[in-house]
């Protein structure tokens, strides 16, 4: 009686050391870091349709529309802390925006952009790029963590209105001036 | 009288025989068997190493493929007791939702890195494995232990991707973190 007891100890201790030993059969290797280092960099391109527009001109008309519209399409993708994408129109000169190269000129104010739906509008603004009262905002677009990469497309027509102030009057030429496009994130 | 001489030589011979037999008997000597135990310890163990700790990416918004600058070889050496039946290899982050970050709250999760393993296909890390954060791991490869591979060594070429489709606003910015390698036997 005492012998099937002693054995009946013995099988269970096996049994635990057994188990025990099972137990401890998972290894781990040291844990090895990589670091990983991801750069998504600021971008801010705008892209027109087209880069030219001829007028036919009519002295003293109000709609000398120009020949094509253009579309400028602006994308970004932006840091946090921006808040705004502004889209401008511009002239270096607001007295010259085009020109005969023989002192007749055209004034910025006499330069008409229609953007998308909005109302036709003068360049007679100061804004952040070109000369002062020869430029429009053409859009402005809030920033928020939805559209930090977006884009937008501003379909523009353009018109010279030649029925103001001395333009009536305005010699037959051939006028020739550079308008500019440009967007700002800030 | 020649009996007795006889009987004499023969006595003389027979005590010089016994005198000599003596000390030759009394060269073996055996002291008592004393034992060594001998104990020898092949202790499991697994090592694992990277060939780089450092991988770089080079974003585009919104994109799919963003691979990483390298692909990285991780060499994992074993030896093992009988007991153990597999050898797995884990990638993690501690976190699924801040894989990477920029610190100020824009966040990469582990569900947009992706690893691809000796030219598999790429999977991203969204299962919870025996390390790191819950949904932020994954199983890069297995070996079954047997008989004949006790001790063994094993590469895993890893290369890297950022698919930042589900992520299209992410903000630009520099996203840092840690991925880890570990290797587990059980």
């Amino acid at each position: 009686m005492k012998t099937v007891r002693i054995s009946w100890a013995v099988m269970v201790g096996a049994a635990i050391a057994l188990s025990a030993s099972f137990a401890s059969a998972q290894v781990n290797s040291g844990a090895q870091p990589i670091t990983l280092n991801a750069k998504l960099a600021e971008s801010l391109t705008l892209n027109l349709s087209a880069n030219a527009v001829n007028f036919t001109l009519s002295a003293g008309s109000n709609t000398n529309a120009g020949s094509a519209g253009v579309t400028a399409t602006t994308a970004w993708t932006l840091a946090p802390g921006r808040n705004n994408v502004n889209v401008y129109a511009y002239f270096t000169s607001s007295t010259a925006a085009l020109t005969d190269g023989s002192g007749d000129n055209i004034p910025s104010s006499a330069f008409y952009i229609k953007n998308n739906a909005n109302p036709a509008a003068a360049l007679t603004n100061t804004v952040v790029f070109g000369g002062a009262n020869a430029g429009l905002l053409l859009a402005n677009v809030p920033i928020t963590a939805l559209n930090r990469t977006a884009n937008r497309t501003d379909a523009m027509t353009f018109n010279i209105d030649l029925s103001t102030g001395t333009l009536p009057q305005l010699p037959a030429n051939t006028y020739t001036g550079t308008l500019n496009i440009q967007a700002q994130a800030l | 009288m020649r009996m007795l001489a006889k009987f004499g030589t023969m006595g003389a011979l027979l005590l010089a025989a016994i005198l000599f037999s003596a000390p030759c008997r009394a060269q073996v000597l055996n002291s008592g068997a004393s034992p060594i135990t001998l104990n020898a310890i092949l202790q499991d163990s697994i090592t694992l190493t990277l060939s780089s700790h450092a991988v770089n990416f080079t974003l585009v918004a919104g994109s799919a493929n963003n691979p990483g600058s390298t692909g990285i070889t991780a060499t994992t050496t074993w030896v093992m007791k009988p007991s153990v039946n597999s050898l797995n290899l884990y990638a993690f982050f501690s976190s699924s939702t801040a894989a990477l970050s920029d610190g100020a709250g824009h966040n990469i999760p582990s569900a947009d890195f992706q690893i691809s393993d000796n030219g598999g296909a790429f999977a991203p890390l969204t299962n919870t494995v025996a390390f790191g954060g819950a949904n932020a791991g994954l199983q890069v490869s297995s070996v079954p232990i047997r008989g004949y591979n006790k001790t063994g060594t094993n590469s895993d070429v890893m290369t890297f991707n950022i698919n930042l489709a589900p992520l299209p606003n992410l903000a630009a910015g520099v996203y840092t973190g840690t991925l880890t390698i570990q290797a587990q036997a059980f």
